[in-house]
């Protein structure tokens, strides 16, 4: 296809969609896109079929932005073939870049998901006692659908990505600016994360910070909250000192703590870890009675500090 | 970065380590690992032929990493570091891994120990590759030195920093210098007089220029770091909230001394109620004005002492206050010296006498007829007060331990020899010095028996009953050895800072403040205006305890980086 059009494709793999909509939030922008680059394959907005994209030179388009994790064969098989015909393959959003909210499911096997989903759960006809299968024999016939892995990853542990695009949903200004990058050819070295800061969220955050010592955590709704202080200060759980900013300070700006959705700061590995080690150095008690009650007051704390990245840290997921 | 050209070197320790590891073994193997260029093992690495072997084979083989498998590097590592010098590479592109502490010394199976061995070796092989040459600092020695406590301690450590031309400010709490001592009349073993002792120091300090003496002050806040202090003394006036100095120091002498254990606390001794209950400072103080007597004026007939009160106690103090005992059998002299025909009890449970003249001093003093009777630890006497029909005001009832009886003693006038204690305000002056107190709230040395006068906070010195019960000639000891340490430092002008310190990145930090108030030495600064934090390298130790906990990142421990740290695990698991 001769065109100096810019060749796109976005998907979504295990996702909420939250993502695409993201894109469509940069607004007029959108139009911009549409006008300047040939949107070959977006399942939430274009008709068409992966054999399309199969039919596809290798390297013939310019850009994939690939949002959602991997959790099944079918995720797994796209992000191949969009790495196989793209020039940049770009992780969009935290489930493409570190596993997200659907990594969370690296806490349960993947028997006990389907039990709960199928035949457990209390919205399910009573009686059920159908699982999908990967192969179902039906009439002299097999049925193949897409296989459920035994655990969420993230995009790079499947295919080599290109850049990463964090947040959920990144703001659409951090895709306005990325994709202009692309358009411009003023992308930065492969492998880096864009469109976030390399800085933690605290330094855009406007909040006044002093020394830390908790002796309670609260839920936001438990205290009145003093909206010019920092909210670790006054025991709301703020992941923000363990986040790249870039988000706009969405969160803290609405009196809610950072969620951890830009993931970890450049050379940090672990966000949950680090975050841990952080809360762990500010409680202010020596006696183990009074830590054990400071404690109490974080029920869940792996769905805190490992919210959006648990496939992408040291736990990656839990062994039985 | 050059390409690691890596020398290993296995030491036998005699045979404290070839006897359960197989030395040979894990010479060959380390041979084999990628970058080892040379790999010898030695009978004793540390000795001079064992340094020199490594000093021959950095310049013979153009070594750029040095791993030696030896002791811990508690042991070893500054010599090691020592031959890398001599043999022209940074001392820091050196690391060691301990295959005696960690292997022969604690395992019996020669294989498995070997193996671990191996492990530890190929660990630190793996390490050593992403070490970087590091330099150490230097800062300026501000020659002035704070001294804390005008006591016996405060004022020999500030006349013998003074003496030697140095500038000493001197902060006492109260109107007077002298502390506990002056509250004593004569001193044991010798019955040398308190006054005179203190009498010659003040004397010397009020005429020694070098001296300001600030009475009526107090310390309210001390921050920077060794060389480098800047005290904030409170002085008298305005009910606590006084005028403020600030002074710039470079050392810092804490002196505070200790308070005596309250006998109220033990009501069955009848201190407060009884009105011949006295305890020893009370008894200091008749025989200061001359005067042995009871409370109506009469000349006692028959005196009891009783020791440990408080100390040696499981209810109160567990420890020995050291300095009862001498002074107890300095009050039987001085009772019997007073009036021959007063009849002294000595109630104990053991005698410590353990001071050079103290054992002579205890034999004296049972050769003038003092009553020696010893009851149980954690038993008690009891006082009671005498019917109509005694020759005496009280009696105490003693469940005698070498006779096994009960004693009943008659009794006057009872002394209570009083425990001493860490004073009820330490744990302020702990935290204004950034010291640790035990858990009794003596304040802690940087090591009990090695460094005895020095803390964990460099620059911060401890002499005298602040750290521990002890009699006059140790706090004098102590108070001198802190100023000779801190002559030391001021005689080198300036202050040599390990390479090995935390750092923050500005380009990554945040401002977010977690690490503020973590560090154990107050080596992190907060810039108000760039919003950035900031390690003192002076004042660092290289804890790591910032590193760990900032969630960015942004923190740096040198020579512990996240990549020198899984380079070594990976090492291990290699």
């Amino acid at each position: 296809m001769a065109t100096n059009k810019l060749q796109v494709a976005i998907y979504w793999g295990a996702a909420c969609g939250g993502c695409d909509v993201a894109v469509l939030d940069t607004n007029e922008f959108i139009l911009d896109l549409a006008a300047a680059a040939d949107i070959r394959f977006w399942p939430i907005a274009v008709d068409g079929k992966y054999s399309d994209v199969e039919a596809m030179a290798d390297g013939e388009l310019d850009l994939a932005l690939f949002n959602g994790a991997v959790r099944n064969s079918e995720n797994e098989h796209v992000a191949k073939l969009l790495r196989k015909k793209s020039k940049v393959l770009v992780a969009l959003g935290s489930c493409a870049h570190m596993g997200g909210i659907p990594g969370l499911a690296n806490l349960a096997t993947k028997e006990e998901i389907l039990l709960t989903a199928y035949l457990a759960n209390p919205s399910v006809e009573p009686g059920n006692q159908t699982i999908p299968q990967a192969r179902t024999a039906i009439d002299g016939m097999t049925l193949e659908i897409p296989y459920f892995f035994k655990r969420v990853f993230r995009l790079a542990d499947v295919v080599d990505v290109d850049y990463f695009l964090p947040g959920c949903p990144p703001a659409p200004v951090q895709i306005r600016n990325v994709l202009l990058a692309v358009v411009k050819g003023e992308l930065p070295p492969r492998g880096s994360v864009v469109g976030a800061s390399d800085r933690a969220l605290c330094d855009d955050c406007p909040r006044t910070k002093s020394e830390k010592k908790l002796k309670a955590f609260h839920r936001p709704y438990e205290i009145v909250q003093d909206p010019t202080r920092c909210l670790l200060e006054q025991g709301i759980l703020c992941m923000g000192p363990a986040t790249r900013s870039g988000c706009g300070v969405r969160c803290p700006n609405s009196n809610q703590g950072c969620r951890g959705c830009y993931g970890p700061l450049p050379g940090v590995t672990d966000q949950g870890a680090k975050f841990l080690s952080a809360l762990a150095s500010i409680i202010d008690s020596k006696d183990p009675k009074e830590i054990d009650e400071i404690l109490a007051g974080l029920p869940d704390f792996i769905g805190l500090a490992y919210r959006f990245g648990l496939p992408a840290s040291t736990l990656q997921r839990s062994y039985r | 970065m050059e390409k690691p050209r890596i020398g290993v070197f296995v030491c036998n320790c005699g045979t404290n380590i070839s006897h359960i590891v197989d030395t040979e073994a894990v010479r060959a193997h380390a041979q084999a690992q990628p970058d080892v260029v040379v790999a010898t093992s030695y009978r004793y690495m540390c000795s001079t032929p064992g340094q020199e072997t490594i000093v021959k084979a950095i310049q013979e083989h153009q070594l750029n990493r040095v791993v030696v498998a030896a002791c811990s590097p508690r042991m070893h590592e500054k010599t090691f570091r020592g031959a890398c010098r001599h043999g022209g590479i940074n001392p820091f592109l050196f690391e060691m891994a301990n295959i005696r502490e960690q292997c022969s010394w604690v395992h019996q199976d020669r294989l498995a120990a070997t193996e671990k061995a191996k492990s530890l070796t190929t660990a630190a092989i793996h390490r050593v590759r992403h070490h970087r040459p590091l330099n150490s600092l230097s800062a300026e020695m501000c020659p002035t030195t704070l001294v804390l406590g005008g006591g016996i301690a405060g004022l020999t450590a500030a006349l013998e920093l003074a003496d030697s031309s140095n500038d000493v400010v001197l902060v006492e709490r109260t109107d007077a210098l002298g502390g506990n001592l002056a509250r004593v009349d004569l001193t044991a073993p010798h019955l040398d007089s308190a006054r005179d002792l203190l009498t010659e120091k003040l004397t010397r300090i009020a005429s020694n220029p070098r001296v300001t003496v600030l009475l009526r002050s107090e310390l309210v806040a001390l921050s920077g770091f060794v060389g480098n202090f800047t005290a904030t003394i409170r002085g008298p006036g305005g009910n606590g909230a006084g005028p403020e100095r600030q002074v710039r120091v470079g050392n810092v002498v804490v002196a505070t001394g200790y308070q005596e254990f309250d006998a109220g606390r033990i009501t069955h001794y009848g201190h407060g109620k009884l009105p011949n209950v006295v305890t020893s400072f009370e008894f200091e103080q008749m025989l200061r004005a001359g005067r042995i007597e009871t409370r109506d004026g009469r000349l006692p007939q028959y005196a009891a002492i009783i020791h440990c009160v408080g100390s040696r106690n499981r209810e109160f103090h567990p420890y020995c206050s050291r300095v009862c005992c001498m002074t107890a059998l300095k009050y039987a002299h001085e009772l019997k010296s007073a009036n021959p025909a007063c009849y002294v009890s000595d109630i104990y449970i053991d005698m410590h006498a353990f001071g050079k003249g103290c054992e002579e001093f205890y034999k004296a003093t049972s050769e003038v007829k003092t009553l020696f009777l010893m009851f149980e630890k954690n038993e008690h006497p009891v006082i009671r007060r005498a019917g109509p029909g005694e020759d005496c005001d009280m009696l105490i009832e003693v469940n005698e331990r070498l006779s096994g009886e009960r004693i009943e003693i008659p009794a006057d006038l009872v002394i209570l020899m009083v425990g001493v204690e860490a004073r009820s305000d330490a744990a302020e002056v702990a935290r204004l010095v950034n010291i640790s107190q035990d858990r009794e709230g003596w304040f802690m040395e940087s090591h009990p028996k090695l460094d005895p006068v020095a803390t964990t906070t460099d620059g911060i010195y401890i002499a005298g009953t602040c750290a521990a019960p002890k009699d006059i000639p140790d706090s004098v000891a102590q108070a001198r050895a802190a100023a000779a340490r801190i002559l030391a430092r001021i005689s080198k002008g300036r202050i040599e800072i390990d390479g090995v310190f935390a750092e923050v990145d500005e380009d990554r930090c945040s401002g977010c403040r977690i690490c503020n108030e973590l560090c154990p030495y107050s080596a992190i600064e907060f810039d108000e205006g760039k919003r950035r934090s900031h390690v003192i390298p002076a004042a660092c130790k290289a804890c790591g305890a910032c590193v760990a906990a900032c969630p960015s990142g942004a923190i740096t421990g040198h020579h512990f980086t996240a990549e020198q740290i899984h380079a070594q695990i990976d090492g291990v698991l290699a």
